[in-house]
């Protein structure tokens, strides 16, 4: 992750700061190595899998211009097919249609009875036909299908969990598309995403990449990005002291702050090393 | 792609009318409900405090009394002009209609419609 910041940090007086979003989620040397770190399950709709779009051939599946390793989704069960080796559900969400595929455990096969692998055979976690299912596994594809290879299907008894997964969705989408709630550029988001939300890739939306860069750093340094962003200056920026007296911080927290900021290449510093400006494109 | 049902309130109803306006390439919807009426093939769902539906069952649909159903249909013309209704195409059993706090049901139609690209292709 630090080699990818630098190497954004460094490139920005030629390259115009073109590469940062991609840098951090999207970089070929992210596509693989970056599958450990993003373990991330993350609640979507049916329609966002089949949307979801894949940069290049093997590479990880994007929704929203984000890697997802793991989706998470509740639909109607269309179809149940047993096979030797896997069961196959067909869930319909209500958004579209996907193929869902569980491994049987050759484990649990002819241990049925037993407490272990899928438990209670018959009993509470039986997937019905049209009921619905909560499904957590990872986007495949075979050939130019694509389904869901499942880690678990689930049957969803309460509506409410129904509910709160199609707002959770929402949710995630809206962080991905326009940046954290109250986020810097929450209010100039909003109009751009208003038009563009269409455009599932995001890739372009160089706000939320600043905003993702944004969201793992301390408050204090978001609370310095505040400030760089809203305070009247001129083309230098502002000087750590000036930061300092209108967040009424003593400047070591304020230059702590910046490093942060610097390091992630969201500020940059301009007449001297204390006096810092917004990087914008 | 293939089938979408969006989620809607029967205020909704006729926007999803097959002769509204725009080439609206689906007629299908979901809708949840408590059933308040059974009268032969015909039933009243109520939606919240959003008023009530009027579904054409099929002969193999089983409502009950009191449960909460989501349905799935197509938005059709009643009979002697009584307005709009769904022909009914499935029914979900929800169970009791307090378990399902209806209020997070309109944030679900409300968010579905507002931030349609990730739910419906646009008509």
């Amino acid at each position: 992750m630090d080699g990818g910041y630098n190497n954004n940090y460094n490139s920005y007086g030629g390259g115009g700061g073109g590469g940062f979003m991609p840098g951090e989620m999207n970089s070929p040397s992210g596509g693989k190595g970056g599958d450990r770190d993003n373990k991330t399950l993350r609640p979507v709709t049916v329609k966002q899998i089949v949307d979801a779009s894949q940069p290049f051939p093997e590479a990880n599946y994007q929704v929203d211009g984000a890697d997802v390793a793991n989706v998470l989704f509740i639909g109607q069960v269309r179809n149940i097919s047993s096979q030797s080796t896997n069961v196959t559900y067909k869930i319909d969400d209500g958004t579209g249609e996907i193929e869902v595929k569980k491994w049987v455990d050759s484990g649990s096969a002819d241990s049925m009875d037993t407490d272990e692998g899928k438990a209670p055979g018959s009993g509470k976690n039986e997937i019905e036909l049209n009921g619905y299912a909560r499904v957590s596994g990872a986007i495949k594809s075979f050939g130019n299908k694509r389904y869901i290879g499942a880690h678990n299907v689930l049957p969803v008894k309460d509506i409410n969990e129904l509910h709160c997964h199609i707002l959770e969705a929402t949710v995630v989408h809206l962080f991905f598309t326009r940046g954290p709630p109250g986020g810097a550029n929450a209010g100039a988001k909003g109009a751009v995403a208003a038009g563009g939300d269409a455009v599932m890739g995001g890739a372009d939306d160089y706000g939320a990449g600043q905003n993702r860069a944004l969201m793992s750093m301390s408050p204090l340094a978001k609370k310095v990005y505040q400030v760089l962003r809203t305070e009247p200056q001129d083309d230098t920026g502002l000087h750590v002291q000036q930061i300092a007296a209108k967040m009424n911080v003593p400047a070591t927290d304020v230059a702590r702050a910046g490093e942060e900021l610097l390091g992630a290449g969201v500020i940059f510093s301009t007449s001297d090393e204390q006096t810092w400006a917004i990087l914008e494109y | 792609m293939s089938l979408q049902t969006p989620r809607i309130l029967p205020a909704h109803l006729n926007a999803f009318h097959p002769s509204s306006s725009g080439p609206r390439s689906t007629h299908t919807v979901r809708i949840l409900g408590t059933v308040t009426g059974l009268r032969g093939d015909q039933a009243t769902i109520t939606c919240g405090n959003n008023g009530d539906v009027t579904l054409l069952l099929k002969p193999d649909s089983h409502l009950q009394m009191g449960k909460l159903v989501e349905v799935v249909g197509k938005v059709t013309d009643l009979e002697d002009g009584q307005g709009l209704g769904i022909r009914v195409l499935g029914t979900t059993d929800w169970g009791n209609p307090s378990d399902c706090d209806y209020k997070i049901y309109e944030q679900v139609v409300e968010a579905t419609h507002r931030f349609k690209s990730i739910f419906y292709d646009a008509e």
